[in-house]
């Protein structure tokens, strides 16, 4: 009976529960399981959080002390980070850094005083976990007695919005394939970008630019998602509201890896906060939200019996989710029209220097105000691919562009009150290059990921101010945990707060804060995969003692190892003429890859070569490497001689070998080698080159008179059809299967 | 040889047979009203309602209903519609963007059902006011068939003024039924009968416009043979009070023959005025 009675109370403790104690503490109870979740009409594993995605909207006002319980029930670690919020060190929620992970069947409480108000979310910060679930609303409401309460704002109906997407693949498989330049995501989103794309567009000299500067091809977002979702869901309606209402939307961007622009139907939005701290009021029609940051926009319904729809566009404007303010017949918002990627490619051309670096040609570039993805936006710049489309030709030529859309962008915002440092504290100053290769999906600052870099030292009452040059290819938006920066954004000493900043390619920006919170703060690339690339860093006040993490050293080791994990791939394409195929294991630096050949009988042999290899340099276009050759095969004998005149049977053979790696323009690889029995081979090979969506071309050749070429055509994620000719092993046709 | 087009016999036979399976499971059809105009309009429609092996849309210009048929499992009538709305089309249920709207085509900028959502705040008292009106059911339906035998009592004046061989009574008649066709809430009357009403519409507009705009009688008749069959359309679908006769003169319109309607059973033609004042006779008594 007892224990049916203590069984009740943690059932009623596990609920949701609300309980307002004298000292104003607010506690919640998070459960967090597995669960079977189904957005795309598939079936699979997500995470939930009291059985709901989102996880529950937390609010608490300011002045209480939350105390938030959380019950571990996955077979993995877990962990909470609340994301923007101003709180003790060791209640931040990053594993390894401010606590150990909350194992499995493990409970953890986080308790934390509120000492600010505005709109926050919280989100796992264990692994992937926030992709599949874990990432929910966190609202800290003003006293009503607070000086910088707004009338006709702080006092509107809000709703707390958060913004997702969902991928059926698991997000750890995404992770893997970033990294294995795999391209089935710009497959799904056609934006493979292939010669036979190009020509159609006219743009054939751009792509071949764009090779010999030995870029893949240029997305502004890296991840296919088979659902967008606002609050959960990708459709839904607020029937509450009436016409005439004004709604205060609390909106977060808790997707892993997307920026969602944001429009709606009724007119125009006004934005009045940022990151969770007021901003004078501005009105626009459409506003980008990076990934992890927060706005609040108040909208207003302008008719009695129409909904008008809110409408949240990805980035790369494969889809998008909605919510409908309002009750009755739905005004529609028209989608954005689909960017124009060799535009973009041929910008990206203009701006790429051959060595991999960025040239802004003389343009300071800053605070989101030139945004040179423009050129790909239609409904800026015109439509200028005419779509083949037979009806479509009739209503492009009346298509109006619009020049007087008003998009936010940083320069725009005001905080309400001045926000200045310390004047007499000492200023310390730091500079960021924010790095990346696209091609082995490598993300780091300075050229550096984390698990090679320290933690920075910062002294506590210090100024810092930290100037960022983004001289990679892709936006960042960079988040410091447990504090709000100020960007420097000529509004003088009413710069506004932030605690992330989107930074675009090419811009410089500035921000500073005080540095008075103790401990070891998280600062990163907001978008996960970067974030699990090693685009982090930490700044530490050095002298914190963390009762939740005995061992820091120890603990760093193993953050650093988090984000410089090894990725495994495998590829094997079963042939009428016999297997050929590859292993790689790969982290930041390192690659470990065997290469097979395996014919069906001993005349055409069986070859494996193995490469060890470190690949230098930013672009990392150089990897040197040791290598094992071993080969087996059985030609009576025949001697083969190579272009240098040496000689080989090659019937068996096991050889030790010193060589290296280049990426030459065009993407083609030469690889130089020296074997142990005095042998030279040099090697040129080029894989994947995109000649439709769908179809590949691979050529090689090499100095010992072997040479291949075939053709790939990508029917699925893991499986395409292929045919190839081989000099040892001659035609063949199959299947080539990937991991 | 043989058995390659036995093969592809069986191989066609499996399709079809599998085709055929897929089209019945879990169908439904549905009919809902879609703004548009044109044949153009009929096309952007259906265009971008349709989806393989998921939906059909089939749309008839003259009364703007859409036929949808989809599978019930793989998607609904709002996600149809909704792409519809997308490509510009209001229904009932989505508004298309105003900027797509203003995009089409000019022959497709069919009339908005509302059209007071660009100018919000001055406009709201009347959106109120309409809404209030409305509201009773018993008063609409009263509307109904008070708007519509306006409508029909105006013809017959126009009617009897051709009989009358009077081309100014006739051509300000005509005035007065075209502001009648306009007063008529479409939206207000009975499902059968707004599916004719919209397709005589733009005919009864047409024809009462250009008798209006003429004084001679000669002309004005040659459009009252076409007004008059929309209106036999449109009065046999409506249930009025009283009875009405659709009267024939095999001799009018070039020997070709033409039709009216009339209250009397009593034969009064109106195509040729006193000059043959009793040819005809009454084809179809509607009640």
């Amino acid at each position: 009976m007892k224990n049916i009675k203590l069984n009740l109370t943690a059932f009623f403790g596990m609920l949701l529960s609300h309980f307002a104690y004298a000292q104003n503490v607010v506690n919640y109870d998070l459960t967090i399981t597995d669960t079977i979740v189904n957005y795309s009409g598939k079936e699979k594993r997500a995470i939930a959080v009291n059985g709901q995605i989102p996880m529950p909207t937390l609010t608490f006002t300011e002045g209480d002390i939350a105390e938030i319980v959380v019950h571990n029930k996955l077979k993995e670690s877990t962990s909470l980070h609340w994301h923007g919020l101003f709180l003790p060190n060791k209640e931040d929620g990053v594993p390894y850094l401010t606590q150990m992970p909350i194992e499995p069947s493990e409970t953890f409480t986080y308790r934390f005083p509120i000492i600010q108000s505005g709109t926050h979310w919280y989100h796992s910060h264990s692994g992937l976990q926030e992709q599949i679930g874990m990432y929910g609303s966190l609202v800290l409401l003003k006293k009503k007695d607070d000086p910088t309460f707004r009338k006709g704002i702080d006092d509107l109906p809000e709703v707390p919005i958060i913004l997702s997407e969902w991928t059926d693949i698991k997000p750890e498989n995404v992770h893997r394939m970033l990294h294995n330049a795999n391209d089935w995501s710009a497959i799904k989103k056609g934006t493979v970008q292939s010669y036979s794309e190009a020509i159609k567009a006219g743009h054939f000299k751009t792509k071949l630019g764009n090779e010999m500067k030995r870029m893949l091809a240029m997305d502004v977002s890296d991840v296919y998602y088979d659902k967008f979702l606002i609050n959960g869901k990708n459709e839904s309606q607020l029937s509450q509201f009436k016409g005439g209402e004004k709604v205060r939307l609390r909106i977060s961007n808790g997707g892993a890896s997307s920026y969602f622009w944001l429009n709606y139907a009724g007119g125009k939005m006004t934005v009045v906060a940022n990151d969770g701290n007021d901003v004078e009021p501005l009105e626009v029609d459409r506003l980008i939200i990076g990934v992890s940051e927060t706005y609040d926009v108040v909208v207003t319904i302008p008719n009695e019996d129409i909904a008008y729809e809110f409408l949240a566009t990805p980035e790369d404007r494969t889809n998008s989710a909605s919510i409908y303010l309002g009750n009755g017949k739905i005004q529609l918002k028209s989608r954005m029209p689909k960017l124009k990627y060799f535009e973009g490619m041929k910008m990206m051309n203009d701006m790429m220097n051959m060595d991999g670096s960025m040239d802004d040609m003389g343009m300071d570039m800053s605070l989101q105000k030139m945004d040179m993805n423009t050129v790909m936006y239609p409904e800026i710049t015109g439509n200028s691919e005419m779509k083949m489309d037979d009806k479509m030709d009739h209503s492009n030529h009346s298509m109006k562009t619009n020049q007087d859309i008003v998009t936010l962008n940083y320069g725009m915002l005001k905080a309400p009150q001045p926000t200045t440092l310390p004047k007499d504290a000492p200023v310390r100053e730091i500079q960021f290059e924010l790095t990346g290769n696209m091609n082995r999906y490598v993300w780091s600052m300075d050229n550096k990921v984390l698990s090679e870099s320290d933690k920075i030292l910062i002294k506590k009452g210090e100024n810092v101010r930290i100037t960022l040059y983004n001289n990679s290819m892709m936006r960042h938006p960079m988040h410091l945990h447990g504090q709000d920066f100020r960007v420097l954004n000529g509004k003088e000493e009413y710069a506004p707060l932030k605690n992330v900043l989107d930074i675009m390619p090419m811009e410089t920006d500035t921000i500073e804060f005080s540095a008075n919170a103790e401990g070891d703060w998280f600062f990163h690339c907001h978008i996960l995969y970067h974030m699990m690339a090693g685009m982090n860093r930490v700044f530490s006040t050095g002298d914190y003692v963390n009762p939740n993490l005995p061992d820091k050293k120890w603990a760093y080791k193993k953050l650093q190892a988090e984000s410089n994990k090894f990725h495994f791939m495998i590829e094997n394409d079963f042939a009428t003429n016999g297997n050929d195929g590859m292993a790689m294991l790969q982290n930041t630096r390192w690659s470990i890859g065997t290469e097979w050949s395996l014919g069906y009988h001993d005349g055409h042999g069986y070859e494996t070569e193995t490469h060890i290899g470190r690949y230098i340099g930013k672009n990392q276009w150089f990897m040197p490497f040791i290598g094992f050759d071993w080969r087996y095969r059985k030609q009576n004998g025949e001697i083969e001689k190579n272009l240098f005149g040496q000689t080989n049977t090659k019937d068996q053979r096991a050889v030790l070998s010193l060589g290296a790696e280049y990426t030459l323009p065009m993407l083609v690889k030469l690889q130089g080698e020296v074997f142990s029995d005095g042998n030279v081979r040099f090697q040129l090979m080029r894989e994947d080159i995109p000649l439709t969506p769908r179809l590949r071309w691979a050529f090689m050749v090499n100095t010992d008179k072997e040479y291949m070429t075939g053709f790939k055509y990508i029917t699925t994620r893991n499986i395409a059809i292929s045919t190839h000719y081989d000099s040892d092993m001659g035609i063949g046709f199959g299947a080539t299967l990937n991991y | 040889m043989k058995s390659i087009s036995k093969i592809l016999v069986a191989i066609i036979v499996l399709l079809s047979f599998t085709s055929c399976n897929a089209q019945t499971k879990n169908q439904k059809t549905e009919t809902v009203k879609i703004y548009g105009n044109c044949g153009m309009c009929k096309s952007t429609i259906e265009k971008a309602g349709n989806l393989k092996n998921q939906s059909i849309v089939n749309w008839d210009k003259e009364t703007k209903m859409a036929t949808i048929s989809y599978d019930s499992l793989k998607t609904s009538k709002e996600k149809i519609l909704k792409r519809i709305a997308l490509a510009g089309y209001d229904s009932d249920i989505f508004l298309a963007p105003n900027d797509t709207y203003s995009n089409l085509a000019g022959c497709c900028q069919y009339e908005r059902a509302e059209k007071t959502i660009a100018k919000m705040d001055e406009t709201k008292m009347e959106m109120e006011t309409k809404d209030h009106s409305m509201h009773s059911d018993e008063m609409t339906e009263t509307q109904e068939t008070n708007t519509l035998s306006v409508v029909f009592d105006t013809y017959f004046s126009v009617k009897d003024a051709l009989v009358k061989t009077d081309g100014n009574t006739a051509s300000a008649k005509a005035t007065e039924l075209l502001s009648a066709i306009n007063k008529v809430k479409m939206e207000t009357l009975k499902m059968d009968v707004h599916m004719v009403w919209m397709k005589v519409l733009e005919n009864l507009k047409a024809e009462t416009t250009s008798i209006s705009a003429s004084k001679d009688t000669k002309e004005q008749r040659a459009s009252f043979i076409s007004l008059s069959e929309s209106m036999y359309k449109l009065i046999k679908i409506s249930k009025q009070e009283t009875p009405t006769y659709y009267q024939h003169c095999p001799m009018a319109n070039d020997g070709k023959g033409a039709n009216w309607l009339s209250k009397e059973k009593e034969v009064k033609n109106p195509y040729y005025g006193s000059m043959m004042l009793s040819c005809g006779k009454t084809v179809e008594t509607i009640n």
